[in-house]
Parts: structure tokens; sequence; C-alpha cells
């Protein structure tokens, strides 16, 4: 019961401060790829600390609702997590926080948002069905849904599902609003629909929505560490290597349309997919 | 007479006799108490029956005839009626199909059929208990918010003479039907119902009488023909290799392998495809929407399609481990899958809920046939769970179409503003289809772990629930889509109105928190013999070896998260309000910017509808050739 309650509160501080951490060294990375010298490594917290300190503007009250149940979910997801329980349960509950970010930013008639919030629906079409398949791998190696299951798993997931690691790659270069697939709303506010499903978020309930992409980022990456989860240096290498080419990606690829996203995630995503569950079906 | 007998009357004769007595007395405060008193007595002895389940009688004869005599000639009858429509509206198909119809049982009743055993006409267990339970609440919920919505409705079309006992006549008929046949164990009987549930849906479609009305009142009026014409030589085949017309002991038969056995189990499925609206079956009920939205909200939650799945769960065990469960489960999540697509192409609301059921059904008929304890648990509670929230749905929108004369998804854009508290109610029934720790999900949950062994449907089950929040997800955040919403006052409804939107709400979420012991109580008694109860429950978490749910521990978290969420909100109606950003100075109006030459521009957006991938046109013609391949398949795969 402690053991319970200990990995419950691991899992509501580690979201924030790791993912805080890692959007602070992505700041950083990305920087120093492009010739610049970056921000500090501190500066994503400074950010969320004041956007909580500003005055509090509302467009629409339902937003409040959104942002506070998009975190709540997306912790939920989290501590499910580090709880190793079912892996589907998990990515329900992490699909339940990008639904209401969606309704909330529907919720708001301005057109950046709106266009934006569908962008972000059409994101979740193309992710979703491959986080599934990633689960449905695990299954048919282990045995179970169960993340615990992996405890007693003495070899890396990554040799019996190479491709469902590349699968996943691609439902991470989505979440983490990386280019080609940062459609919806992205880091950087020099595109077409001014900061897209985010525009009329503001203040703390902004900070909201970022401390809860945290969270998902810590979940994402940690979906990744399960492919080496016998050996925690290999799996820091695999998280590392991982997390540095979609920095990469991201800064070497502009960013495309829905129709482009939609046809190559799901072909791509689909057909690897396949290849690597036929070859669990009939091994 | 036995508890259990009385009990059985008064939910298949009462409803009758009221319908008799709706028709007659032509008197809408007297149509309106009889009305709510059966509903009344409907629900009580629904849940009465939960103490007596399980029992299996035949009961005393009815006025001296016995009751084989009685149904044989109501069946005949019955026939004939369809029969009358066909020549009245001369359309061939359904003179041909009802003819076809008649031979067979001619030829069945008095040249095959020998001396008939004394057999148990009726029989309950749990499952037709779900199923009584799901047709006398919900079934009876509907019929009261009908007292209200047809008032308004007959107002609306300015009718000089009413037509509401016609309309009530035939409700109530039709419930009658519903528990006849879910409580029948003799398949003549059965198929007495079957049929009477088809003439039903078309008088119900047909309501309206406009020229629309009545065609695709005649097209559900074939369709289901067709799958009477299945079921009855299904039910010759079925004589024929066991000798038997009691469906428990054609289930205990079991597989021998033997093909006409099976071509005949696949026969029943082609049925139960027809009345569950699978594609190609499912025109029909996209055209059920023009009659009022209570018959739609009949239609699709607690009665006529929930025939076909009852029929296939039902049979499951007998196909247990057979290529042609296998094919079921293929076509299930195809259905599953094309009809979230299709339904993504949509905004008209009606359309997009229809879609959503046919959906939702082709998920239950994949559960079927999957064929594991799992999956079997996941489709009794997914049909459980779909009956209530999609009553519930329909019920919203039929209201809703009441206030804004519209059925299309861009006109209920804010509709927060006029009507909050039905906007609020259509939102929760969208997050209790997709959202976990609610009931849908939880089926959903388990099917896809069941389906996991099986490679095609759980690829055809994943895509599907991706296009599946796509659909619903936009649908509520439209409704939500306001300049700004601020006080809640909400709008004024008839009582009946918001009594059975808030107990269908009320009921679903309940239901959803206390699945685990919904589980023990009612799923687990259907399994056995056949399958072994596959999840344990501790601390309301449902547990396998290989998967977790924690319902309890998750509904309780949600509660608090939902409280937190709601005092934001309190907290945020007090902020200030800024005005969307609209890059540009905004005028006075709402959404209005001043653009070019100092000119007002207004800004709008419209949601996604993906038409040119998810459309209708695109998609329907190449959905029904795979749904025809898949049916083909299913039917001559037995052979």
């Amino acid at each position: 019961m402690t053991d319970t309650a200990v990995l419950i509160v691991i899992g509501l501080f580690a979201g924030p401060l790791l993912g805080g951490l890692v959007s602070g060294l992505d700041r950083i990375l990305t920087a120093r790829l492009q010739s610049r010298i970056g921000p500090p490594l501190w500066q994503p917290f400074y950010d969320v600390v004041k956007l909580w300190g500003k005055e509090k503007t509302v467009v629409n009250v339902w937003q409040a609702f959104c942002a506070y149940c998009y975190v709540a979910a997306t912790s939920i997801a989290l501590v499910l997590f580090f709880l190793k329980s079912d892996l589907l349960l998990i990515l329900f509950t992490q699909a339940v926080g990008a639904v209401f970010l969606v309704v909330g930013a529907l919720s708001s008639t301005s057109p950046f948002s709106q266009v934006g919030a569908h962008r972000e629906l059409l994101q979740i079409l193309s992710y979703e069905p491959l986080l599934v398949f990633v689960a449905v791998g695990i299954y048919l190696e282990t045995g179970s849904f169960k993340i615990a299951a992996l405890d007693t798993w003495n070899e890396p997931l990554l040799m019996k599902l190479p491709f469902l690691f590349v699968v996943l790659g691609y439902a991470l270069t989505i979440k983490l609003r990386k280019s080609p697939f940062d459609l919806s709303t992205s880091h950087h506010a020099h595109q077409e629909l001014v900061k897209g499903l985010l525009t009329d978020y503001s203040g703390s309930f902004l900070a909201l929505i970022e401390i809860g992409h945290w969270y998902e980022t810590v979940l994402l990456l940690g979906f990744c560490s399960l492919f080496w989860a016998n050996n925690w240096i290999a799996m820091m290498i695999l998280i590392v290597a991982t997390y540095f080419v979609e920095v990469l990606i991201d800064n070497v690829s502009a960013r495309m349309n829905w129709r482009w996203m939609l046809g190559y995630v799901w072909a791509m995503g689909l057909t690897l997919s396949l290849v690597n569950l036929i070859w669990l079906y009939v091994g | 007479m036995p508890a259990a007998e009385r009990l059985s009357a008064i939910l298949i004769i009462l409803p009758f006799l009221a319908a008799i007595v709706c028709y007659l007395i032509r008197v809408s405060r007297i149509r309106s108490c009889v009305v709510l008193i059966t509903g009344a007595m409907l629900i009580t002895s629904a849940v009465w029956l939960i103490f007596l389940t399980p029992f299996s009688l035949s009961p005393q004869p009815l006025l001296g005839l016995r009751i084989h005599v009685i149904v044989q000639i109501l069946d005949f009858f019955l026939l004939l009626v369809v029969l009358y429509f066909g020549f009245k509206h001369h359309h061939i198909l359904i003179k041909a199909l009802a003819l076809l119809q008649i031979i067979f049982l001619l030829y069945f009743e008095f040249f095959v059929i020998q001396e008939k055993q004394d057999v148990a006409i009726l029989y309950g267990d749990h499952l037709t208990l779900i199923m009584v339970l799901i047709v006398s609440i919900v079934g009876a919920l509907i019929c009261f918010q009908a007292i209200a919505y047809m008032k308004n409705h007959e107002e609306h079309l300015q009718l000089k003479k009413s037509r509401q006992h016609r309309f009530f006549f035939v409700m109530m008929l039709f419930l009658s039907a519903m528990n006849g046949l879910v409580l029948s164990n003799d398949m003549l009987v059965f198929y007495f119902f079957f049929e009477l549930t088809t003439l039903c849906s078309f008088l119900l479609i047909a309501h309206d009488g406009t020229k629309e009305a009545l065609k695709n009142a005649l097209r559900a009026l074939w369709m289901n023909s067709l799958g009477g014409a299945a079921f009855i030589l299904a039910l010759m085949g079925i004589y024929r290799e066991t000798g038997m017309l009691e469906l428990q002991r054609i289930i205990i038969f079991g597989n021998t392998g033997a093909g006409v056995y099976l071509l005949c189990l696949a026969l029943f499925c082609f049925a139960a495809f027809t009345k569950s609206a699978q594609f190609p079956f499912q025109s029909w009920l996209l055209g059920a929407m023009v009659a009022p939205t209570p018959v739609s909200a009949l239609l699709h939650s607690s009665t006529m399609v929930n025939v076909g799945v009852y029929l296939v769960l039902r049979l499951a065990p007998a196909m247990n481990g057979t290529f042609l469960s296998q094919c079921v489960a293929v076509f299930g999540g195809f259905t599953f899958l094309c009809a979230a697509a299709l339904a993504v192409g949509q905004s008209n609301g009606k359309k997009v809920l229809a879609y959503s059921t046919i959906s939702n059904l082709g998920l239950i008929f994949a559960c079927a046939g999957l064929n594991s304890p799992e999956s079997i648990v996941a489709g009794m509670l997914l049909l459980v769970f779909h009956a209530v929230i999609k009553a519930l749905l329909f019920l919203c929108v039929g209201t809703i179409e009441q206030h804004i004369a519209s059925r299309d998804i861009e006109d209920m854009r804010g509709l927060y503003t006029d009507m909050p508290l039905t906007a609020l109610i259509t939102v929760m029934g969208v997050i209790m289809m997709i959202m976990p720790p609610f009931g849908v999900l939880l089926s959903k949950w388990m099917a896809m772990e069941a389906a996991a062994s099986n490679l095609y449907v759980i690829l055809m089950i994943a895509l599907g629930s991706a296009l599946t929040v796509m659909y619903w997800a936009r649908w509520a955040g439209t409704l939500m889509s306001d300049p700004f919403a601020g006080r809640f006052k909400p709008e004024r409804q008839p009582f009946l109105t918001w009594g059975t939107l808030g107990a269908l709400c009320a009921g679903a979420g309940l239901m959803s928190t206390t699945a685990p012991w919904l589980y023990m109580q009612m799923i687990v008694p259907t399994l056995s013999p056949a399958y072994l109860p596959p999840y344990t429950t501790q601390y309301g978490i449902l547990e396998n070896p290989y998967g977790a749910f924690a319902v309890f521990p998750l509904s309780l978290v949600a509660a608090l998260g939902f409280v937190f969420a709601i005092l934001a909100v309190k907290r945020a109606a007090r902020a200030r309000v800024v005005k969307p950003y609209l890059s540009g100075v905004q005028t006075g109006e709402p959404g209005v910017f001043t653009g070019p030459l100092n000119q007002p521009v207004k800004a709008e957006a419209k949601n996604y509808y993906l038409s040119s991938i998810f459309g209708e046109k695109k998609l329907t013609t190449w959905i029904n050739l795979g749904a025809g391949v898949l049916l083909t398949l299913i039917v001559g795969g037995a052979l």
C-alpha cells in the first residue's frame, strides 16, 4: 500500500519536473543546432511561473474546465504508468486529455482555435491507432498488457519489436508537436495559425496546458523506455538517442499538411506494424 | 400461476393491451396516463424479474387456446398484413418475400413439424433479463418523453386531426414484441415476434406519412423481410438437422461440424445483420430518421437493432471455434471501422448517431464472433451501455431539433447559449461514449484485449476507435463553441423531457461506476456453462491475467477531477472576459473585426468533415461491396 502511494507521488512530481527539464534541454539543443546559444535550462519553469502570475482572462469559461481536465487526465495517465498498469488503459486515459484540449479550443469561436482544434483531431486520428498497435505488439511478445509483466522480462523488447519502435517514433513526433507534424500548434509562433489550438488559452490556463504537455512527454518517453526495460543504462541511452533524433527531425523538416500526415503516417505506420505483428503471430 | 409466468404475461401482454387502449380511446389525457402507468408497470415487472431468474415455463392455454395455435394464427395474420402493404404500395420485393415466407411457414407448420412436444415456450436466464431490463426501462422512458415530444411535433406540423393514437399504439406494440422476443424459447414464437418488430418499425417509420417517410419505411420492410425469410429458412434447416425447435436445446446441440447446422447458424447471422442494419443493409436504419425522434431512439437503442446482436450473442456458444465465428468477427470489425469512417464525413447529427449505432453494433458482432469469455462479456456490456447512452443522445438531438429546427451539427454551434442544460447533457452523453472510466470504453477495452489475438479484427478496431473519437469530440466541442458562455440558466422544458434525459444520463453514469458489480451480478451468470468468468473483481478493479481496468479508483479520481474543474469554471466566471483572437481590431459584434478599407469582416470557421475522404458518395459503394463479399464468405464458408 505504501509502495503504491510512493509511486503515485513519484508519478505526480516526476511528470512536471522531468518534462520541464526535457523541454529545457530540447530548447538548448535546438538552439545549438541552429547556431544559437539558447535559453537557460530552467527557462520552461520560469515561463510557467510567469504565466501563472498573469491576470486571469477567459474567452469562454469552459476553457478553464477543459484545461483542468487535460492536466488531470495526463497526470493520471502518467501515474498509471508508474503503477505499471494496463497499457491500453493508459492510452485511453491519455486520449481523454487530448480530447479535452480539443474541446477547449473548439469552445472559442476564433477561427485560429477552431482550425487548430480540427488539425489536432486529425493528429489524434493519425497517432492513436499506432499507439494501440505498439501495445498489441508488447502484449503478443510478453503475453500481457500490464507493464508489470516486463519486470521479469530479460530481453529488450527492441530486438523483437524494432519496427514497432519506429511506429512509436511517429506517434512521439506528432505528440511532441515536432515538424513535419506540428500542424495544430507549434512551439514557434510564426505559423499561419498563430498559436493554433492554443491561441485563446492564456495566463494560468496556458500554464496548466504546458504542464499537461510535460506529463505527456514523460509518458511517451516512458513508452520508449519499455523497449529496453531490463537495463538502466541501455534504457537511458535509448531515450536520449530517440529524443536527439526527434530534435534533429524537427530541425531538418518543414511542416506538412494534414492530408500528407494522415496518408503517410497511416501508410507507414500500418505497414510497419503489420510486418512486425505478423512476425509475432507467426513466431 | 407461478410468479415468473405472471410477470412474463405483464411484460408481453400488458403493453399489447395498452396499445389497443391507446388506439381506441383517442383522448390525449387518458392516453398519457395509460402510457405512464404501463411504463411504470413494465419497469417494476422487469426489476422484479431479477429475483426470479432463471426460469423456464410453458404458459397455460389462453382463452382455451394453446399458445402454439394462437401464435400460428397471429403469424399468418401478420404475414398477410405485410403482403397487404406490399400490394397497397406496389412493392414487388415485399410481395415476393411475404409470399415466400407464407409458403415456407405453411409447409413447415403443416407438413414438416410432427406432433409438437411439450416444450418450454418461455425461457429466462440473465441474458434475457438484461434484454428485458433494457427494453422495459429504456423503452418506457422513451415512451414517456414521446408524450411531450409528440405534442410539440403535431403542433409544429399543424395537423387537423391528431395521429397520436396510431403512434402510441405501435410504440406500445413494439415493447410487447420485444419483450416477447427475448423471452421466447420456442423458435416459432421467436419468429412471430421477430416479424412483429419488422412490421412495427415499418409502421413507425411511415408515421408522418410523407413521401420520403413511406419510401424509407418500405425499404426497411423489404430489407427486414429478407432477414425474416433467411430466419424461417434457417429454422427449417435446423429442425431437419436436430429435430428441435427450442432455442436452448438448439444451442446445446452444439456444433458437430455438420454442414447444415452451421449453414443454418450462418443464415441466422444473416437475419441478425439485416435487423441490426449492418452493411450492406445500413440504408434502412439511416432512412428511419425521417420518423419522429422517439422512434429513432427506440429503434436505435432499446428495440429493433438489439434483436440482431441478441440473437448472435445467444448463438455464440453454438458456433464457438468455427470458421463461421471468425468470419462474423471480421465482418463485425469491418462494420465498426467503416461505419465510424462514414460518421466522420457527416454533418447531420442524426446521421452521425445512426452510423455510430451501426458501428457499435458491429463491434458487438465482432465480440460475439471472437467468442472468448472476455469478448462475450465485452459484447454484453457494450449492448447495455450503448442502449442507454444512445437513447439519451437521440432524445437530446430530438429536443434540440424541436428548438432550433435543424439537426445539422453546424447549426448547433454555440448551442450552450440557447439551451445550456440540454447542451451539457448531450456533452455528458458524448463523454460517456468515448472516455474512461465510463462503460462504453470499459467494454471497448475488453474487446480490444480480446481481439489482440486476431490481427484483422484488432487492426480494424484500433483504426475505428480513433475515427470514433474524432466524430464525437468534434460534436461536443461544437456545442460549447460560444463567444462567451457565462451564467448558467437552464432553459424551460416539459417535466417529462427533463425527467427522461436526467434519468438516462444519471443511470448511465451510475451503471458505469458500478460496472464491476454489474459484471458479477448480471454478466457472470449468463456465461455458464459455455464460458468461464474471465475477470476477477477486487477493490472495484476488473482484472484478468493480462490486463486490468481500475473502475472504482478511476471513477473516484475522475469525480474528484470533475469537481476541481467545475470549481475552476466558477472561478473563471469571475475572471475578465476577452474576445476570441481574430488578428484584427474587433467591432462590437461577436466574431466581427475591422478588415481592409475599414469594412467589417465576419470571421467564421466550420468543422472539418473531410467529405473528400469520408463522404458517403466516396465510400458507400465500396463498403457495400466489401460487406457483400464478407457476407458471401460467411454463408458460403459455412457450406
